[in-house]
Formats: C-alpha cells, structure tokens, sequence
C-alpha cells in the first residue's frame, strides 16, 4: 500500500512539473513571438508616419533632386513596409489590401516621372496624403495593445478572428480598398495584363466537351483511354476551360483545355520512373516531332534541363516580322528520359499570343555600350515585356565577364529603339 | 651501367603506369552526349577533367551550365576541334587523353559536401577547403530555371509535402504554383522564404508540419511548377472546403477543384 501511495504522489509530482516546464516554456516562446511582432507593428507605425512625410514632401517640388529623393524615400519605405506587414499574423483580406496599396504607390511614385505629368502626380500624391494619414491612425488604434505587450498572441489571434474584435478589420479593408481604387486606378498597360490574362482576345467559338476528349485523343493516344471524368472550371475562372482527369494504366494525370478554341492549357502526367536514360538529342527529335504534329510549328528551341526522371524543355514563338522570338509565348514540354514520352505540356503562355508592333532598329556600338572587360558572345532579336507591360523588339545580348576567376554569363535585352536596358539575367 | 639500366627501367614503368592509367580513364565517360542542360555524374567527370588541365574554374557539381559549357569551348578552340559546346565521343577521347580523373577523390567530396577543387600538378589532398565530412548536406543537383535556388525547391518541397501529400500529384504541382504565383504578385511578399512564412498564411507552418522530410514526389512537383505548369490556372489561394474556418476564403472566385482543395484568386 506504501509503495502505491509513493508512486502514486512520485507520479503526480513529476507530472506536475512536467506541466509546469512545459507551460513556463511556452508562455517563454509566446512572449518572445509577442516581442518580435510588437517591434514588426512599431516598424511599420514609425515608418507609416516616414512615409506619410514622404509623400508630402513630393508635393513641395516639381521636379530635381528635392522631387527624386522623396520619390526614392516613398519607395524605399513602402517596401519596408510591405515586409513588415509581410511577416506579421493580420487579418488576410487586410493583409492583402494593405500590400496591394502600398505596392502601388512605390510603384507610381517611381515611375511617375516618366508616366504622368507633374500636375496628375501632384494631384494622386495629394490624396495619397490624405489617405496615409488617415490609414496611420486607424492602424495606430488597431495595434495599440499588441505594440504594447499588453496582449498574448491567443487574445491577439482571438481579435482577429472576431471571436473577441474591438476594431474592424473588415472596415480598414473596405477603406484600403476605397483608396486603392480612388489613388491607382488600373493604367491601361495593366488593364492590358489583364486582358491578357483573361484570354479575351481568343475569339475561336466554343468547343464541345466531347471535342476537347477528342483533340485529348488524339495528341496523347498511350494515356486518353481511360478518363476519370471531364469538369467545366467553376464560375470564377478568368477563362473558361474543361478539366479532363484520366488514369491509364500507370499513368495518372490532368489535361485542361479552354472552351474557346479547344486549346491546350496543360497537360501533365504522373507514372513510376523506370531506369535508364536516352540520349538527349533523340528525346528532343521526339519532343520535335510530337510539337509539328501537334500544330506547334512557329516555335523553336531555347533551353532544356535534366533532372531525375525527366527532360524540361522549353520553345519559344518566333514571330514573322523580323523572325524574332517572342519570349512571353513559350511552350513547355516534360519528356522522360527512359523513353522519351511526352508526360508533360504546358503552353498556356503561347496561346495567349502577345499583339506585338513593328519598332524602329537603331544600330548601337556594343563596344562603347558595355565595359571593356566585357565580351558579347552572342546576339539576336527578341519581343519582350518592359516594365510598363509594353511589348518591345530588343536585342538578347549573351554577354561574358570575368568574376573572381570564373566566367559570369548575363543575359542583357536592349530595346531597339530607346536603348533601354529592360532585362539583366544571370545565368547559371 | 647499372645505374643507367635502373633509371631506364624507372622510367620506362612510369611511363607505361602513365598510359595504363589514362587508358582506364578512356572508357570513364558514358556514351551519350554532354550539353548544355544535362546533368549527372559524367558531368562531374567533363567538369574535373576540364578543370584539371585549367579550363574549368567554376564549382563541380554535375550540371552543365554556362561556366561548363564556355570552359569546354575554350577547350575544343585550343585543341583544333570543331567548337560547339557539346562533349561527344571525339571531344570526350580528346579530353581524356589530355587530363586525368581522381573519382575517388571528386565523388568523396561531392558526396561529403566539402568545397574541393581538382587542378592538375597540385596535391589534391591540398584543394580541399572546407566542409565537416558527413554532416553537410548533400546538393541534389536539381536544375531548375535561373530564378530559383536549389534551396528554394527544397523549401516549397516541404511545403508542398506538409499541406498535401495525400493529394494527387496535380494538386501537389497546383499547391507550388500558387506560392510562386504569390512571389509574382504585389500583394504577397516577393520571396519564397517570405510567401511560405507569412503568418497565416499556411496550415503547414502553423502545425509545425512543414519540417517532415518531404519526399521525391514533392520535389518533382515543386520543378514542374517552377518549368511553367500551373494546375491551378493562376490561383494565388486554395482551402479545403472541409476545414476552412475563414469565411473571407469562401468569397474568392473559385477556378477549380482538385482533390481535397478549392483553388480561387
């Protein structure tokens, strides 16, 4: 009986302090998340009121160095602010809004010189003020007890949640909303975006389910045969499309294809690997071959890579006018590298096909462009995406340069006419 | 006399150890041809030859990049071959015939993760630099486009593994896709590290379920989602509709279903 009770109390008294180790540390843990996110808040609060300064200060200059550097300022500091947010736990929909607006306003303040004459950004930064201000102190109200230490991360969460909610997120959202709209409106270079997005220039008429099973049939024969079921996409899709799943055999996967035209967004299959490996020249003569017999006959090769099982290849669209490649219409073609078949298409760029404008050629010294330690090894035309979204013909330069000893590989794409530089990739 | 006859003999079995070595190197290569964008162990063994004899400066790691493939040019130009950056079997004879190849030394090395280089005419024991041997992890050698890291495929990996391993492998490529549509979009931070992280963002941090080792199927699907497929046709978010708690996820225009998940913008 003696040994049962000393067990039992033996028991008891572990268990106690067990729970108390264990609730000691993570009360540690939730203080210290409690730290780390109060100075997130007082970061963002301190730099709201920079940035807020920031954008006033843009209203004091038309143009110069006073004008340049508050436009730098604004920003440096939506950014940061944007990090801030980033990594703080807020409610999702505000979170969302709040980086939607802030994005847009680094992005109008540093492009605004070469986009909006001096009166029209005036008149946005003006509002813009406005709107900050107001922002700052609701969010100053909003954060107060968490920038403070006075709330555990359940209560905070619990606020959030609107289980226990003194502020109204939903209201801030409504009101980030409102000012987003109100100060960026979408430019049309955006609206474009998103047309292009919204594959609303394809005009093809409407495909019947049983069309799309067939176009399915006939380009992947080995995997069709058994199809699991064929969906449209749900309401919200911006476009629309039939999502066809099949499993044959030991190949399981997805193909979907838009209604309008029947054309193929996506293929992509799943099956056990096997051993061995092709020859790379023989599987992409085969990738080749199934892209002509496909109907992919305006594209041409640009890269691939090895991984385990498969080949990645990727083609690009090359236009007629001046025969040069239209990188934002790319197709992708996964290939195994035991046999060579195709278990994966992806050209849902290519059928976007960009509308893209003849453009003046200027004829520029390479040699005086560059610095002289670098070499260009290699030079053609290509239509690429500026930062306005625009289309533009640029030269795809492959220039070299020696770093540390090793050779550095960039790939530089210079717009035909302006000579802007629109692109620097490292290549690895 | 003696002496004579003893150095000729010295000389003449180095000699002949020499030749016997470099002709087992002849047959170290595999048959297919090498070229930009392959990867693997006869790519280690193009890199350390060309790095022996001092065309290859960059890091042995078995992908073909850029720095392999300008070295091995340089290589074809100085030999008097036809210069196209690829290593078939005339390039690969030439190259074997003119350096030589430790496996033992490169593979030991490559597998412990040290930091090592492999030039000629210098103790190899000397080109090792650093590195603990055994702890470090080993590269996987995942060639993905120049945007992303090896180390950003391993944490969308384990991402992709912690909030859907029980689904189909398109919902596994559509769950990657999303994050890096995230990475893409003003909304959501502009890194890997920063989309996957972000508080709330995903069940998998918050449960702590993203630190299991993800398996090979995730790793796939995150390098088919970074080579351009998106089963998600664009979304930016997903939920399962079973255990949502948000009533905001539900307003989202919803674009498809895949297993157990909804995919909205």
């Amino acid at each position: 009986m003696k040994k049962i009770v000393f067990l039992a109390v033996f028991a008891i008294v572990s268990l106690s302090a067990y729970s108390y180790t264990t609730a000691t540390q993570n009360k540690d843990l939730q203080n210290a998340l409690s730290v780390q996110y109060a100075k997130n808040i007082s970061d963002a609060s301190s730099k709201l009121q920079e940035l807020d300064v920031a954008v006033k200060k843009t209203l004091l200059f038309d143009e110069g160095q006073g004008d340049l550097e508050a436009r730098e300022d604004i920003w440096r500091l939506s950014s940061d602010i944007q990090q801030s947010v980033a990594s703080l736990p807020l409610d999702q929909q505000f979170s969302t809004m709040w980086m939607n607006y802030l994005g847009r306003l680094g992005k109008f303040s540093k492009e605004g010189d070469e986009r909006t004459d001096a009166t029209e950004f005036h008149k946005v930064m003006d509002r813009a003020s406005q709107n900050i201000e107001s922002l700052s102190d609701q969010w100053s109200i909003a954060t107060a007890d968490m920038a403070s230490g006075n709330l555990s991360m359940t209560e905070w969460q619990e606020r959030l949640d609107g289980e226990k909610a003194t502020f109204d997120w939903k209201g801030l959202s409504a009101s980030i909303q409102q000012y987003t709209e109100s100060d960026f409106p979408l430019t049309a270079s955006e609206s474009d975006a998103l047309k292009k997005k919204e594959l609303k220039h394809i005009k093809d008429p409407k495909v019947t389910k049983e069309e799309a099973l067939s176009k399915f049939k006939k380009l992947f024969p080995d995997v069709s045969n058994q199809v699991i079921d064929t969906t449209d996409s749900k309401p919200g899709a911006a476009y629309p499309f039939y999502h066809i799943r099949f499993a044959d055999q030991d190949s399981i996967g997805y193909i979907d294809i838009t209604q309008k035209g029947g054309h193929i967004l996506s293929f992509l299959t799943e099956r056990p690997a096997g051993g061995g490996t092709m020859e790379l020249e023989s599987v992409r003569k085969r990738v080749e071959t199934f892209l002509k017999d496909s109907g992919y006959t305006d594209v041409v090769y640009e890269e691939v890579r090895e991984n385990d099982t498969a080949f990645h290849f990727v083609y690009t669209r090359v236009e007629p006018m001046h025969k040069a490649k239209v990188l934002s219409d790319t197709i992708q073609i996964k290939a195994a590298k035991e046999d060579g078949r195709i278990l994966g298409l992806n050209a849902a760029e290519y059928i976007r096909k960009e509308q893209l404008k003849d453009q003046p050629m200027i004829k520029i010294n390479w040699g005086t462009f560059f610095h002289n330690n670098v070499k260009v090894n290699n030079q053609e035309l290509v239509y690429v995406e500026n930062e306005h979204g625009i289309q533009r013909l640029a030269y795809s330069l492959t220039v070299t340069l020696e770093e540390n000893g090793e050779i550095g590989t960039y790939i530089v794409l210079v717009d035909t006419e302006t000579k802007d530089v629109i692109r620097t990739e490292k290549q690895a | 006399m003696n002496k004579t006859l003893r150095t000729m003999l010295i000389g003449f079995f180095f000699f002949v150890g020499i030749q016997l070595s470099l002709s087992t190197d002849s047959h170290a290569f595999t048959d297919r041809e090498l070229a930009k964008g392959t990867k693997g162990d006869d790519v280690i063994e193009l890199q350390a030859r060309l790095q022996y004899i001092g065309f290859f400066k960059g890091k042995i790691d078995g992908n073909f990049g850029y720095q392999t493939y300008w070295a091995l040019r340089e290589f074809q130009e100085k030999y008097g071959m036809p210069i196209d950056g690829i290593a078939g079997s005339k390039t690969k004879k030439k190259l074997t015939s003119v350096s030589s190849y430790d496996k033992k030394f490169v593979m030991d090395n490559i597998n412990s993760g040290k930091e090592f280089t492999h030039y000629g005419g210098k103790p190899l024991s000397s080109q090792v630099k650093g590195g603990t041997g055994g702890t470090t992890v080993k590269k996987t050698n995942t060639q993905v486009p120049p945007k992303y890291s090896e180390d950003d495929v391993k944490l969308i990996a384990n991402a992709v593994y912690g909030e859907s391993r029980g689904e189909p492998y398109e919902g596994q490529v559509a769950v990657a896709a999303v994050i890096l549509n995230r990475i893409e979009n003003p909304d959501f931070p502009n890194t890997v590290g920063g989309v996957i992280f972000q508080p709330g963002a995903f069940t998998a941090v918050s449960d702590g379920q993203i630190w299991l080792t993800p398996n090979d199927r995730a790793k796939e699907a995150v390098i088919d989602a970074m080579n351009g497929w998106d089963p998600s046709e664009n979304a930016i978010y997903y939920f399962n509709p079973v255990t949502a708690t948000s009533k905001w996820i539900w307003s989202r225009p919803q674009i498809k279903k895949i297993g157990m998940h909804i995919f909205c913008n």
